[in-house]
């Protein structure tokens, strides 16, 4: 059954067969097939359900809240003002870059919107000041990852929502990982740099009035990041709330620029709609199968499979890394979560991991997949940003920082600390 | 031929319309929420329900996206092995694609229906302070549902009659992959658009 399942799936799919279609076929089949009981019935309730789900509303309000910040105009002079703090290591601007994709990852869930919108104010910056371009662009499509790192973040939801895990934890658990990873991508700049300095390009320096001029332009993502995410711990509000306090505030910010518009918001809306028509097609469709795969009892074969394996605990941590980086370098991030943490997640936790700290590992592995070619998306969003050149100097330029984040995976699974302390003082 | 691209120019346009009314919605619930948060945190009073009517309108204004994802080619596929076969091929399993889609989706609208029957023979309530007749919400719900089945009934039919006439291209401009290339693109220009928007105006 397992190998039928499996073997009928991974068909579907390099079909080209849409995710949610292959996932939904596969359930109708195998209800067909092994299902005594007509569990189709169910279907209607299943899809009804999950999609009125209250913590799941915080996907559309979230995707929307990204949209709006992308185009509230602030990234700009956001960078302008980092500049001056961090410019002056060896690497110069593209400590910026790091910088203000941490800082923007601080108000944006999604690693997409980040690399976007840091990438567009950055770029112009690579060749003026004598950079490699590579490394330049490097930068910023490993960078941008911290977008679901750093919370808020849209994959921790959806991590949340498949395992039951709680959001503000997650949350919490993020925010060591997130900043040691944003320094160890900088230290990864200085290395090379130290290495090659001719990679580094011209520094920057500035004075100590030029940088605290310029704290200003931070307060903007600043605000933001303590609506949506300060909320949640000051007991205010819950995930979906703090979403939607999110989305009123970029509006309000979006307005105080001059830059709200029905023209606007009629593109924010379009986009986001867009997007949450596709990731709840899938969802549902995944929550149908699943409930088909445990009713039929595949779940419980499929644990017994993996027990008999008799891989220990560390084993099997390795095997579900290794499996999660090749898989991450064909499937499209937010499926690759859907299709397989129901499955993998409950193993692990049997296996004594920490669900907040699985959920972290998981982040970064999507990281990872989010720059590993041939299919990581934020390489070819910093691709298209600069319009000249081959795919393969960005995929080149990321390299470096592949390690780094296999260096950090390695980090957290040795020192799950990093992950569960900061939640565990909240508690 | 001229009718069923008629006919999918309106399920294009309809679906635009209903974007736009599930975007309106999706405003209105961050608006909603967000007041029922300050009110609860300031003045210790509770509009009731927020959460849940927020939650009735995310899943009505997804089920109507659902068309619209449709038309603008946004399900995700893995097209590892697809962008590396001939067009023909490639036109082929768009079409398997879409059948796959619309069995599941046919499975879907059926059994959402007959969560709207059983409600409404029920008169069942929502289990809350607000007891919503649910089949209210649900009607709307099923109403996307609906919506995306035709959808794709219409497209699975002009791509068929594509096939017939063996106009691969169509097929291909129907149907066809968004290539990760394509989905990037579209997230880049976007990105420059603002940046020039913003250089020419606003503070």
């Amino acid at each position: 059954m397992i190998q039928v399942t499996l073997i009928t799936l991974l068909v579907l799919m390099a079909l080209a067969i849409p995710v949610a279609a292959s996932m939904g076929v596969l359930a109708l089949l195998l209800e067909a097939v092994y299902s005594p009981l007509p569990l189709v019935r169910a279907m209607g309730e299943v899809a009804w359900s999950s999609s009125n789900e209250f913590l799941l509303v915080s996907v559309p309000l979230f995707i929307l809240l990204g949209e709006i910040l992308l185009r509230a105009g602030f990234a700009e002079r956001m960078y302008g003002s980092l500049i001056h703090w961090v410019s002056w290591l060896p690497g110069g601007l593209m400590h910026s870059n790091i910088a203000a994709c941490a800082l923007f990852a601080a108000t944006s869930g999604s690693s997409v919107a980040t690399a976007a919108t840091v990438g567009t104010v950055a770029l112009p910056q690579a060749r003026r000041f004598g950079y490699n371009e590579r490394l330049f662009l490097g930068t910023l499509a490993a960078g941008g990852t911290l977008g679901i790192l750093i919370p808020p973040s849209i994959n921790m939801i959806i991590y949340a929502v498949l395992t039951n895990t709680s959001v503000p934890k997650l949350y919490l658990a993020g925010m060591i990982p997130g900043l040691v990873l944003c320094g160890l991508f900088m230290l990864t700049v200085v290395l090379l740099c130290w290495a090659r300095p001719s990679w580094g390009g011209r520094r920057i320096g500035a004075s100590w009035r030029e940088r605290f001029a310029g704290l200003a332009h931070l307060l903007p993502p600043l605000a933001i990041f303590l609506v949506v995410v300060g909320s949640i711990y000051a007991g205010i509000a819950t995930p979906t709330e703090a979403a939607s306090l999110g989305v009123v505030a970029a509006l309000g910010l979006a307005w105080w620029r001059g830059r709200l518009s029905a023209e606007m918001l009629r593109e924010a809306v379009e986009g986001t709609m867009r997007s949450t028509a596709m990731v709840m097609l899938i969802f549902v469709a995944a929550y149908f199968l699943n409930f088909v795969i445990s009713a039929i009892g595949l779940t419980t074969l499929l644990t017994g499979f993996i027990e008999r394996l008799g891989l220990t605990p560390g084993w099997m941590l390795l095997a579900v890394i290794v499996f999660y980086v090749i898989l991450g370098c064909f499937m499209e991030t937010l499926s690759m979560m859907i299709t397989t943490i129901p499955i993998i997640a409950p193993v692990m936790f049997k296996l004594g991991y920490d669900p907040v700290w699985f959920g972290i590992l998981i982040i970064l592995l999507i990281e990872t997949a989010l720059v590993t070619p041939p299919v990581g998306l934020n390489l070819f969003v910093v691709q298209n940003l600069r319009k000249s050149g081959s795919l393969n100097d960005v995929i080149i330029g990321v390299l470096p920082f592949v390690f780094t984040l296999f260096a950090m995976l390695a980090l957290l699974a040795f020192v799950p600390g990093l992950a569960t302390w900061l939640p565990r003082q909240f508690n | 031929m001229a009718f069923l691209d008629r006919a999918l120019k309106a399920a294009d346009w309809l679906s635009l319309r209903a974007v736009w009314a599930g975007g309106a919605l999706l405003l209105l619930a961050a608006f909603t929420v967000s007041v029922d948060v300050l009110l609860r945190k300031l003045f210790t009073v509770s509009l009731g329900g927020a959460d849940e009517l927020s939650g009735y309108a995310f899943a009505i204004g997804t089920a109507w996206a659902f068309a619209f994802a449709l038309l603008r080619r946004a399900n995700v596929r893995v097209d590892a092995l697809y962008q590396r076969l001939p067009l023909k091929l490639c036109a082929l399993l768009d079409i398997l694609a879409l059948l796959a889609l619309g069995w599941f989706v046919s499975y879907l609208a059926y059994y959402g229906y007959q969560v709207l029957e059983t409600s409404w023979s029920l008169s069942a309530r929502s289990n809350s302070a607000l007891k919503v007749p649910l089949w209210i919400p649900q009607a709307l719900w099923f109403g996307g549902l609906a919506m995306f089945l035709a959808t794709l009934a219409l497209l699975l039919a002009r791509a068929l009659q594509a096939l017939v006439a063996g106009d691969w291209n169509t097929i291909h401009a129907l149907l066809g992959a968004r290539s990760i290339k394509e989905e990037a693109e579209d997230e880049a220009a976007y990105a420059r658009e603002i940046e020039a928007e913003g250089k020419a105006g606003g503070r």
